[in-house]
């Protein structure tokens, strides 16, 4: 069948920019497809969506060479409008993408523009909201509705078009991993039941995996690589090379392919993983079994005494991999925030706390997790001293936070905002991240002496304007405003969003220092793997209350708070949790990559 | 954050008329807010208004608006009686002349200012601008700008919040009581919020045309707009508040 998209040869520069943002890129789309592009950012994914909907090359100015076809017609000789008919786009930008302030007039827009005959009209606006399973929605103001919901509304309005093609740039950069995975749900049933071909930009490679057909690997303009998910994933190395997260289910089966124990087909999800595992240590236990028999010598390992040994060494080895609870606090240590049953509300409404008690701890990360509007940003606002609250007090170093004022706080609180472009206001990075450091009273030339060493660290250009680098370098010139600093406790507010694995392990790692010199962390996160693999606590939030917290282990293998939170845990510990019920116990607990696959192979190899 | 203009449901009379009735309804009111010249007159349009939020549950918004505006008035009030010097003195540089026309400007202030916000409390900003295209022949080009304006006043505000809330953070000393100083401080942050602003511009105006902006028509509107008895009637009342603006 001939392909809906036809990408030939393209290569495309903005105007201004001295790099070309797509070099040589052919590509094929079919009709009916479910295709997922992931790279690092500044990759030129974007520009290729742009490019798709025709947005290049009539929207934005540049060279533009070769040629995309959609549905046969090049995109340079049919109008953006003509080719909207075909191509339905999505933008990143939620907001900037709403024309309209109620959801039947945001879905009427384009219906009506497209001179879509009226009987039609109200069939297809309700189809559409089903489709995407929104129908009570019909006559909410946007402005009320959640991330998830905007989500799930834009693509509505768009699909109300019957476009043949859907293109998506980041659909669920915002979202909490439900609602993520609500939204590649509803595209999956566009997909499937309607048969519009999707092509989704996504950083989740877990969804990823799951969802896609066809997964393609951006860098530097290029496509590297394009396959199934499966043939994709296998190429681990390769990806670490361009700084592509690959799913851990895929680390797991591919380090126990590198130790020569399964074919080298990379498992995409828990469920793949689990039964793979499982299928290799009852069939070696066979194996086993026979061979012992044949050779009818060590009588010591009969199955029942393998289990009982392997049991007796599980608390040994779970106590080794489980990350210490909180290891810094031992000596003893006063916390350096308290919450003291603290609430507000704010009054027009919104995501208010209750009765939030705990404490944080000098060089203890803690992890704030719940679904978006449980109240987790309210938590962060009211440590920073941005919120007071209306009863009981907030204490950071020693400060009372209703009495201080937000500017004192500031002086040993620092926050990493999810966005850097709200804390960017100084015509260079030096400025940039002097300007702290300034503000809390240290002379300008001992300031700049330290953002230097600090931009330095980061590979940041001094006296560039920070507007002037990508999304990425952006977050690094914030994150080195915050470390300038030297707080005593940091406060990171999805700091992963919108950024590549390498600048989220950038990030993380960073944070992670910090944390070792002694600073206290309290993250709000939605990746469930960094939560994992970085906080030493957890703390799960549910309509404003705390519902539980723990070591982040022990949090991540309580089905009932996992529940309670609406979260899945990371793949992991879901897969180590089913291996501790079917294979062995002593995989419970167990939470990093390297550490399933040694037992795993302990228990092939030695029972 | 609750924005005084945003739309409040119902289905009272004043919901049901013709949003260009409604239009002309608040500027007939505002007419004869400017050419009347007894206080009965400017205190009856000014009652009017009121009672008409009364009956579109909207007296809690107004009253809020008030609050703003009242001080505004008053400084009005103030500038007038010092400025205009007619009739007998009554203390100092007080005349009775520049008080009662400091007073009918104080009053004229607000007869002006409330009707409008009242009318876009009760129409829905697209139900507007649609009918303006439809009824009015206003090209869609100009009420799609108007509209987009609108929509953008509670994003900005939301994202200048952001803005603030980052920057305060940071140690950035908003919670200053200097008034100066703090607008000095202020001054910076227009660039990001521009920087964002041009941004977020530049993707509504690819978003609209993506959905075939360019191809929208006066007939294109799914909702009509058609006039209807009690529309015709309302005109009557506008003619009525201009004529009764000009003769008292």
């Amino acid at each position: 069948m001939q392909d809906i998209i036809d990408i030939d040869h393209v290569s495309f520069a903005y105007a201004e920019a001295p790099e070309r943002s797509l070099n040589d890129i052919t590509l094929g789309i079919a009709p009916g497809e479910f295709l997922g592009i992931i790279g690092p950012s500044g990759a030129g994914k974007s520009t290729l969506c742009s490019a798709l909907s025709g947005a290049i090359p009539h929207h934005y100015a540049g060279e533009f060479f070769g040629a995309v076809r959609v549905d046969g017609q090049d995109t340079c000789d049919v109008s953006l409008t003509d080719i909207a008919r075909t191509v339905g786009s999505v933008l990143q930008d939620i907001d900037a993408q709403m024309v309209a302030s109620v959801v039947e007039d945001e879905m009427l827009f384009g219906l009506e523009n497209f001179g879509v005959p009226h009987d039609e009209i109200p069939g297809r606006v309700s189809w559409a909201l089903e489709t995407v399973g929104i129908a009570d929605l019909v006559d909410r103001e946007i402005a009320t509705l959640s991330g998830g919901q905007k989500q799930k509304v834009a693509i509505a309005a768009i699909l109300a078009l019957q476009p043949r093609v859907l293109v998506l740039d980041e659909p669920t950069a915002a979202l909490d991993p439900e609602s993520s995975r609500a939204v590649f749900e509803t595209l999956r049933r566009i997909n499937q039941s309607e048969g519009i071909t999707v092509v989704v930009v996504e950083q989740k490679v877990a969804l990823l995996s799951e969802y896609c057909e066809r997964v393609a690997v951006m860098h530097e303009g290029r496509v590297e690589l394009v396959g199934t998910p499966a043939q994709v994933f296998s190429h681990t190395e390769e990806l670490r090379r361009i700084g592509v997260d690959s799913p851990r289910t895929v680390r797991v089966s591919n380090s126990l392919a590198a130790a020569g124990l399964c074919p080298a087909t990379p498992c995409l999800t828990v469920n793949e993983a689990a039964r793979l595992i499982e299928g290799l240590v009852t069939a070696r236990g066979a194996d086993r079994e026979v061979s012992e028999s044949a050779g009818s010598t060590s009588a010591a390992t009969t199955p029942s005494t393998a289990s009982a040994a392997s049991a007796a060494a599980a608390p040994a080895e779970s106590g080794r991999c489980a990350p210490a609870t909180s290891p810094r606090n031992a000596a003893g240590q006063d916390p350096i925030v308290t919450f003291d049953d603290v609430t507000f509300s704010y009054p027009g409404g919104g995501a208010s706390v209750n009765n939030l008690t705990f404490s944080l701890y000098p060089g203890e990360t803690l992890a704030l997790i719940g679904q978006n509007g449980a109240g987790k940003t309210t938590a962060t606002k009211l440590l920073n001293g941005l919120l007071k609250p209306s009863s009981g007090h907030v204490t950071v170093a020693g400060l009372d936070t209703r009495t201080a004022r937000t500017s004192q706080i500031a002086r040993h609180v620092a926050t990493l905002f999810q966005d850097p472009d709200h804390q960017i206001c100084k015509d260079t990075v030096l400025d940039e991240i002097a300007f702290g450091l300034e503000l809390a009273g240290v002379s300008p030339a001992e300031a700049r002496g330290r953002a230097r060493v600090a931009a330095e660290r980061f590979g940041l250009p001094l006296d560039e304007p920070p507007f002037s680098l990508s999304r990425g370098q952006r977050q690094m010139v914030a994150l080195a405003s915050v470390i300038v600093v030297e707080p005593e406790v940091i406060v990171l507010d999805e700091p992963t969003s919108g950024l590549d694995y390498r600048e989220c392990m950038t990030v993380m790692e960073t944070v992670s220092q910090m944390a070792q010199q002694g600073t206290a962390v309290l993250m709000v996160c939605h990746d469930m793997e960094v939560v994992s693999d970085f906080a030493d606590r957890a703390m799960v939030m549910a309509n404003g209350r705390i519902q539980g917290s723990g070591a982040t282990l022990d949090v991540f293998t309580d089905p009932d708070l996992m529940r309670a939170a609406c979260i899945a845990p990371p793949q992991v510990i879901e897969l180590t949790e089913r291996l501790a019920r079917t294979v062995s116990p002593a995989l419970h607990g167990v939470s990093e990559v390297a550490d399933v696959a040694r037992m795993v192979k302990e228990l092939v190899q030695h029972g | 954050m609750v924005n005084v203009i945003d739309y409040i449901p119902g289905r009272t009379l004043l919901h049901r008329l013709n949003p260009v009735t409604k239009l002309a309804l608040a500027a007939s009111i505002i007419i004869a807010t400017f050419l009347a010249n007894t206080f009965a007159l400017l205190i009856a349009l000014l009652a009017l208004t009121f009672c008409l939020g009364i009956y579109v549950h909207a007296a809690g918004r107004l009253a809020s608006l008030l609050k703003l505006l009242v001080p505004l008035a008053i400084i009005m009030f103030v500038l007038q009686t010092v400025f205009v010097h007619e009739g007998p003195v009554l203390w100092g540089f007080i005349t009775v002349g520049g008080m009662t026309a400091a007073a009918k400007m104080a009053l004229r202030l607000l007869g002006i200012a409330l009707p409008l916000v009242l009318m876009l409390m009760v129409t829905k900003i697209t139900d507007l601008a649609n009918a303006c295209v439809e009824v009015l022949h206003v090209p869609y080009k100009y009420a799609f700008t108007f509209t987009t304006a609108l929509r953008f006043v509670p994003v900005f505000s939301q994202e200048m919040n952001a803005i603030t809330e980052a920057q305060t953070a940071r140690g950035v000393e908003y919670d200053t009581s200097n008034p100066i100083k703090k607008l000095q401080l202020m001054l910076p942050l227009c660039i990001p919020l521009l920087i964002s602003s041009v941004g977020k511009t530049d993707a509504t105006a690819l978003a609209a045309e993506q959905r075939g902006f360019y191809l929208r028509t006066r007939a294109s509107s799914y909702k009509r707009y058609p006039f209807h008895a009690i529309d015709v009637a309302a005109f009557v009342l506008c003619v009525v508040l201009i004529v009764g603006g000009i003769l008292l």
